[in-house]
This record gives structure tokens, C-alpha cells and sequence, in this order.
């Protein structure tokens, strides 16, 4: 298990925090996402065996968000 | 995938269908509780004509009154849902070509309008069945009152301008609930935003308007946890039609705005939020509130009695009258004689707002007026030039006693 933060720039309310959140429940390999609207951020633990970095930009993208490797 | 889920949530039309129930529901009891003052039965009114009552003045007057004063939170929690569905469309129609795009239909104002009435219904009904129990304790002094609004209004003028993009700083005016809660949230609700309008809901407890206040002292009176609490249930059911009916039809007119939809949103925040600090300010006594900022630059001899002015000409030396009215207090503006004790006669005749929930924040006076009547207030001497403000108790109808 692994910890990454990402900068997401374009999150505009705390609904933009739960929806990326809500990754945990459809990305095969997430433990844990923490994502905050305050700080444009979003930490993500999850099995570097299971998913890569690009499958989390590329899901955060599909959410409607870019996600920046911190 | 989760605009699919966000559709799921209530229809629209139906819900604006059962607030026109409601409403019917409201002229029926409203046509019975007629008929059973008729009857004589209002001489002594038992529990269901008490309750009766109650609801018909939440739709009569209770709403439109509630509704200036908690409006503002009601805004505030609307225009999160409208940003959050303006923020899907925009995203929807950058995709790149070739793909198709589905255009989301919209999840509509009608969802967090609801959750913010059931949060309201049930933060009242508790304060109610609270009130009935424990009795005067859980009253809240104007001044209280006045910090709560300031507060809020803070909140919201925080929160337009985090809309408008002003500062990163204010991001931080718009509350992150946490994790445990959200995760709840997101298996139950799938992603809508349901915990800002049902907070907010909750958070009108605070800022009672004055029919709520008198409805409050009426569960006060009730002693009685049952009773106390189906007295606040029936009145703020009474009150949520007007409420969302009026919220509603604003939304969805606010909707066909689209471009220019964000910015008008946060500017209707901006402006309630002014409006609620100014109303914090009236409600303090404060010199800064807008009315007695203005009444002091221009001052308008038309709404000012002193001692010598022929309206006051059957009025006793060393007292005042003030006519506390619908429309507010007449005169606006009073003046008296410096270093001598005054007595104000407040006189109501038939009213029944807000203005005869009367506040001198700086005696620190409260009295909840009898509809019609006069009550006599004793000032004490006060030095020359000191300006009293006056207030009605949501700090919309104000006015001020000069002493010179």
C-alpha cells in the first residue's frame, strides 16, 4: 500500500471532495481516498499492485477533474 | 454513472405537487378552524384547535415571515446544490468530440429545498418538545440572537465571495463535513449534496422570525413535551408551502439565467448576507446598521416627533408615544429631553408582525407586545445628544429616541 497526494485544482465545493471520494467504492485497488476542497487536494492509499498512478488521473478525468501529482 | 443516481432523487413536479397539497390541505383546516370559532370553540380551544392554529399561521403568516428571515440560509444552501449542477453541465459540454454527449437533465432545486423544510420541520419540532420541558431556559436574548445573525451573515458574504473566486482564503467559509460523515452520506444519498441544505435547515432554530417566537412562547405555555412539540411540528409544516413554493419558482427562473447563473447566485448570497449582518447590527443597536447610519445623515422631518410637534400635542410632558404598527414603528425617529427620566408608551392596535416584538438593545429591553394595547417603558436620563435605537427583534423594522 502506497500514500499519493494530488493537486486538483478545479474542485469548486466540498460536493467536488465527496464525488472524488466516491472513487473508493468503484477503483479496484483503493483503500482510502481523502480529498479536501479547501486545500485543492486529494490523497489517495492504495495497492501499487493493483493500480497505477495514470488509472487514478485518468478516473479522477472521468469524475471531471484533473488530478496533478503533488 | 452518477448523474444517473442524482436523477433518482425526487421528481421535481411531484414535489411541487405536494406542496399544493399542502397548501389545499391548509385552506381546509383553515375553512374547519373557522367553522369551530364560529362554533365558540376558540373560547377554549383544545388540543387539535391549538394545533390547528398553529399550522394555519404558519401558512399565513409564519411562512412570508420566516421566509424573510431564514431565507438567506435557504439561499445559501440552494445556490450549493445550483453551483454543484452548473459545475456537471459546464464539465458535460467540454468532452471532446465525437463523443455523444448526454446532456444530464437537471437534478433540480426541488431536492435541497425538501431536505432543508424536513430538517427545519424536525430542528423545530425538537426545540419545541425542548421548550414544552424545560420552559423558559432555551430562550435566546436578543443580543445572542444578534451575534447568531452576524454570524451567519459573515458566513454568507464568506461564502459569495468564495463563488465569486475572489480569494483561496475563502474556500474556508464552506463547511467540510467529516469523513465518517460524507462516506454515510455518499452510500445513502450517491454523491447529492444533502448535508449542506439539511444543516442549514437545522441552523433556522437560531434565527427564529417573530411569529415563530410567539408560536415558541406558546409551546413555553404548553408545559408539555408532547404538546410543545406537535405546536412547533404544526406551525413549521404551516410555514414550509410558502417556503417552497416561493424558493422554487425563484430557482427555477434563476435556472434559465444559465451563463451568467453562478455570479447571479453568489450575488443574491452576497446581498441576503448583507441584509442579515445589517439585521445583526439593527438587532445590537449598533450606530454602523444602514437605517440609523442613513437616519442620521438625512434626517427626515416627516418620520420624527419631538415634544413640541402636533402629533405629540396630548402627550404628557416626559413621555413619548411610539406607534408600533404592521408596517413598523411611526414615528421613526423620537426626540426627548436630555438628563430626565422618559416613559414610552408603545402602542399596538391589531399588530400582529414582527414590529411588536419590540428591543431597546441598549437597555437591554425585550418584550414580546400584546397585539393591541399599550405598554409603558420607563427610560432612564440620558445624557444630551445620546441616540437610542429601537428594534423589532429580526432587526428589520428599526428606529431611534434622540436626546437633546
Amino acid at each position: 500500500m502506497i500514500k499519493k497526494t494530488f493537486k486538483v485544482p478545479d474542485m469548486s465545493c466540498t460536493n467536488c471532495a465527496m464525488k472524488l471520494e466516491s472513487l473508493e467504492d468503484t477503483l479496484e485497488g483503493v483503500r482510502e481516498i481523502n480529498a479536501s476542497y479547501h486545500k485543492l487536494q486529494m490523497t489517495v492509499e492504495y495497492d501499487e499492485t493493483r493500480l497505477t498512478e495514470e488509472q487514478i488521473i485518468a478516473a479522477v478525468k472521468k469524475k471531471g477533474y484533473q488530478a496533478i501529482p503533488a | 454513472m452518477s448523474h444517473k443516481k442524482q436523477n433518482q432523487v425526487i421528481d421535481p413536479v411531484v414535489l411541487l405537487t405536494l406542496g399544493i397539497l399542502l397548501v389545499t390541505i391548509a385552506i381546509a383546516l383553515g375553512i374547519v378552524q373557522s367553522r369551530s370559532n364560529a362554533a365558540g370553540a376558540s373560547s377554549n380551544p383544545g388540543t387539535m384547535s391549538q394545533i390547528m392554529m398553529a399550522f394555519v399561521t404558519g401558512l399565513t403568516t409564519g411562512g412570508l415571515s420566516c421566509l424573510a428571515v431564514q431565507g438567506g440560509l435557504l439561499a445559501s444552501s440552494l445556490a450549493h446544490q445550483i453551483e454543484q449542477d452548473y459545475i456537471e453541465q459546464a464539465a458535460q459540454r467540454k468532452k471532446p468530440r465525437g463523443k455523444k454527449i448526454e446532456s444530464p437533465p437537471r437534478p433540480g432545486a426541488a431536492f435541497p429545498i425538501l431536505l432543508f423544510l424536513i430538517a427545519k420541520v424536525v430542528a423545530y419540532t425538537l426545540l419545541g418538545a425542548l421548550l414544552g420541558l424545560l420552559g423558559s431556559y432555551l430562550t435566546l436574548s436578543p443580543l445572542t440572537r444578534a451575534i447568531l445573525m452576524i454570524l451567519i451573515g459573515v458566513f454568507m458574504l464568506g461564502n459569495a465571495l468564495r463563488m465569486f473566486n475572489v480569494h483561496p482564503i475563502f474556500r474556508y467559509f464552506s463547511i467540510e463535513p467529516p469523513k465518517f460523515i460524507t462516506r454515510y452520506i455518499r452510500r445513502t444519498a450517491k454523491g447529492t449534496d444533502t448535508f449542506t441544505p439539511l444543516f442549514l435547515g437545522a441552523l433556522t432554530v437560531f434565527i427564529p422570525c417573530g411569529v415563530t417566537q410567539a408560536m415558541m412562547a406558546a409551546a413555553l405555555g404548553t408545559g408539555s413535551l408532547a404538546m410543545g412539540a406537535a405546536l412547533m411540528f404544526a406551525f413549521t409544516l404551516g410555514t414550509s408551502p410558502v417556503f417552497f413554493i416561493v424558493a422554487y419558482l425563484t430557482t427555477e427562473l434563476g435556472s434559465r439565467l444559465e451563463k451568467f447563473f453562478m455570479r447571479f447566485v453568489a450575488a443574491v448570497v452576497l446581498i441576503l448576507g448583507l441584509v442579515t449582518v445589517n439585521s445583526g447590527l439593527n438587532l445590537m443597536g449598533s450606530p454602523l446598521a444602514f437605517a440609523n447610519l442613513t437616519r442620521g445623515l438625512f434626517p427626515s422631518a416627516s418620520s420624527s416627533t419631538s415634544a413640541n410637534s402636533p402629533r405629540a400635542a396630548n402627550v404628557p410632558a416626559g413621555e413619548l408615544v411610539l406607534y408600533v404598527e404592521n408596517g413598523g414603528y411611526f414615528p421613526q425617529t423620537l426626540k426627548a429631553v436630555a438628563n430626565q427620566e422618559v416613559t414610552l408608551n408603545l402602542v399596538t392596535d391589531q399588530t400582529y408582525s414582527c414590529a411588536r416584538d419590540f428591543v431597546i438593545p441598549a437597555l437591554s429591553y425585550y418584550e414580546l407586545l400584546p397585539d393591541t394595547g399599550t405598554i409603558r417603558v420607563s427610560i432612564p436620563a440620558q445624557d444630551k445628544g445620546t441616540q437610542l435605537f429601537f428594534t423589532c427583534s429580526m432587526g428589520m423594522y428599526t428606529g431611534m429616541i434622540i436626546f437633546e
